[in-house]
């Protein structure tokens, strides 16, 4: 997949904005808070209506302004595809093709996209809850079952916490939705499982080929045993639960372990080494992705290199598939040799305006 | 608000109580019912009054009935050894109108929902258990709706009647007659696959 062309008015500190990168590499250069990070903000919200920065649609908007645009036009097989998407006081109007959507999941997928960003940090170093929405997001994404069931598991889960929460608990009350939380949460325990599987040796691949061969694996956690069944934890743990009042058992409890170097990435490796590992998920997210759509998707990476050596960045680049179109930002023009060997297309960003290098 | 007036705003907020109406709708009842000829607003409010006045809830199978027993309870014609468990009295309507039924009902007055504070102690479910111990009934159809809250109330019922000695079954989901596959949502379609039954 390819991005041929992404316009951007009053999208943040970009307005009036025409961009169209080359295939393969694409490096942004600028000086802080010039828009860099924002160019790659607008792909992904072109890509699926949402921010990695913020959830809050008015801070995307130009100060000043009620009105944003962001269009973008990529080029899929032998098909091209354009997405266009304007906010207006607080409504969003989606359209592909020209044609109005009325729902996001109609938009995911025509473009598909992964970034990597200093706020994915907290994909390793960050508590388990950020790696189960990473996992919640992906699997998501894949299947529509699967939301269905997260939506349905929690909704049974606030229910049984309300249960735990009377004086006391009648067991009779509380089966009910154990039933339901057994029944979605195996589902959604099978299918992380699944996509956990498929990930940890293309990231460990991945972490390898930049760290000079040390190795990454990563493995999902669970307080119940992938041999017993949730509705069996469920009710050994029942006493307990009311003692605590709340639910101490299934995928909500969960986590993913990545250990680098034989060591806790999240306690124990170096900055370097958790970012190296972020990294490593989402280039393994990236052939996943190749698999199951024939075609890779473009690669966002933000400020990649801070916090990495040359030597890994050296690496960083020559993991990256020379098929893959990549967008990079990057501050540091000591890096540009490197980058350089592999010709990319260089623009420079001031003040929200592009130039050509 | 249109007028400053107490009473309007009192007949714009009674209609919001109504389920599905909100603060447009409510200001466009009321405004009809202000600006039509007021023998139509008695025939409202008298409709109302009088139908609240005569229903009452059946003792036996807790539907709204004018009668007591309900039409269907007092019915010798129906079958007195199945109940159908319904949890609203617009549950029993829809089955009646299917007209394939021919047993009894019983109307919960809701499902199980902690969130909201509804419990067993809130729906009929002790005197579901007491009809069962007085007559002679031998089935059980749990019919209550497809939500995570039907059915927590499907499978509490299952346990709680299990030591009386009926039998007890759930009604089948899945997709709907002279519907196409593809209109049925993923869910549906998986217990539907679930639910399948042998041909032949």
């Amino acid at each position: 997949m390819r991005l041929l062309e992404l316009t951007c008015d009053h999208f943040r500190c970009l307005n009036n904005l025409r961009f169209e990168p080359g295939p393969g590499l694409n490096v942004i250069r600028g000086d802080n808070a010039q828009g860099k990070t924002s160019i790659l903000e607008a792909v992904l919200y072109a890509a699926t209506s949402k921010s990695h920065r913020t959830s809050t649609e008015s801070d995307l908007v130009q100060r000043g302004e009620s009105i944003f645009r962001v269009s973008a036009r990529v080029q899929r097989d032998a098909r091209e595809v354009q997405t266009e998407i304007a906010w207006s006081h607080g409504a969003k109007r989606i359209k592909v093709n020209g044609v109005n959507q009325t729902r996001v999941s109609d938009l995911l997928g025509k473009i598909n996209v992964v970034i990597f960003s200093p706020e994915d940090a907290d994909l390793v170093r960050g508590s388990a809850s950020n790696r189960r929405t990473f996992l919640d997001m992906e699997l998501s994404q894949l299947h529509a079952h699967y939301l269905h069931a997260l939506q349905r598991y929690r909704h049974a889960m606030r229910q049984r916490n309300e249960v735990l929460r009377l004086p006391n608990p009648d067991g009779a009350l509380l089966d009910p939705w154990d039933a339901q939380l057994a029944e979605h949460g195996t589902m959604l325990m099978r299918e992380r499982r699944r996509f956990v599987d498929q990930l940890a040796p293309l990231a460990n691949a991945a972490y390898k080929a930049i760290a000079d061969n040390e190795e990454m694996s990563v493995v999902y956690r669970s307080d119940t045993k992938e041999d017993v069944p949730l509705i069996e934890a469920l009710a050994a743990a029942r006493s307990s639960d009311i003692r605590q009042r709340m639910t101490t058992h299934g995928p909500h409890r969960d986590d993913l372990e990545i250990v680098v170097d034989d060591k806790a990435a999240r306690q124990f490796a170096s900055q370097g080494q958790q970012k190296t590992a972020g990294l490593a998920i989402k280039l393994a997210e990236l052939e996943l992705m190749r698999e199951r759509t024939g075609e890779y998707p473009i690669l966002l990476l933000d400020d990649v290199f801070a916090e990495l050596d040359t030597s890994r960045s050296r690496e960083v680049l020559t993991t990256i598939p020379p098929e893959v179109q990549c967008l990079i930002t990057t501050t540091d023009f000591a890096l540009t040799e490197e980058l350089v060997a592999r010709k990319p297309r260089v623009v420079e960003v001031t003040k929200g305006e592009l130039t050509v290098s | 608000m249109l007028f400053e007036s107490p009473s309007v705003d009192r007949l714009v907020e009674a209609f919001r109580r109504l389920p599905g109406v909100g603060k447009r709708t409510a200001e466009r009842y009321a405004l009809h019912v202000l600006s039509a000829p007021a023998e139509e607003a008695r025939l409202i409010s008298d409709a109302v009054r009088n139908a609240r006045e005569c229903i009452t809830t059946c003792s036996q199978c807790c539907t709204l009935t004018e009668t007591n027993p309900c039409g269907v309870c007092a019915n010798p014609a129906r079958d007195h050894s199945i109940i159908c468990v319904v949890e609203r009295p617009s549950g029993m309507m829809a089955i009646e109108r299917g007209g394939a039924y021919r047993g009894l009902y019983h109307v919960l007055n809701g499902a199980l929902n902690p969130l909201e504070g509804i419990g067993p102690d809130e729906l009929t479910v002790e005197r579901l258990v007491r009809r069962i111990e007085a007559g002679d009934v031998n089935e059980i159809i749990v019919a209550t709706n497809a939500t995570a809250e039907g059915e927590a109330t499907a499978l509490y019922l299952s346990k709680r009647l299990a030591p009386l000695g009926v039998s007890v079954s759930r009604i089948a989901h899945g997709v709907p007659m002279g519907g196409g596959l593809e209109l049925a949502d993923g869910l549906t379609l998986s217990h539907a696959l679930q639910g399948r039954t042998r041909l032949g």
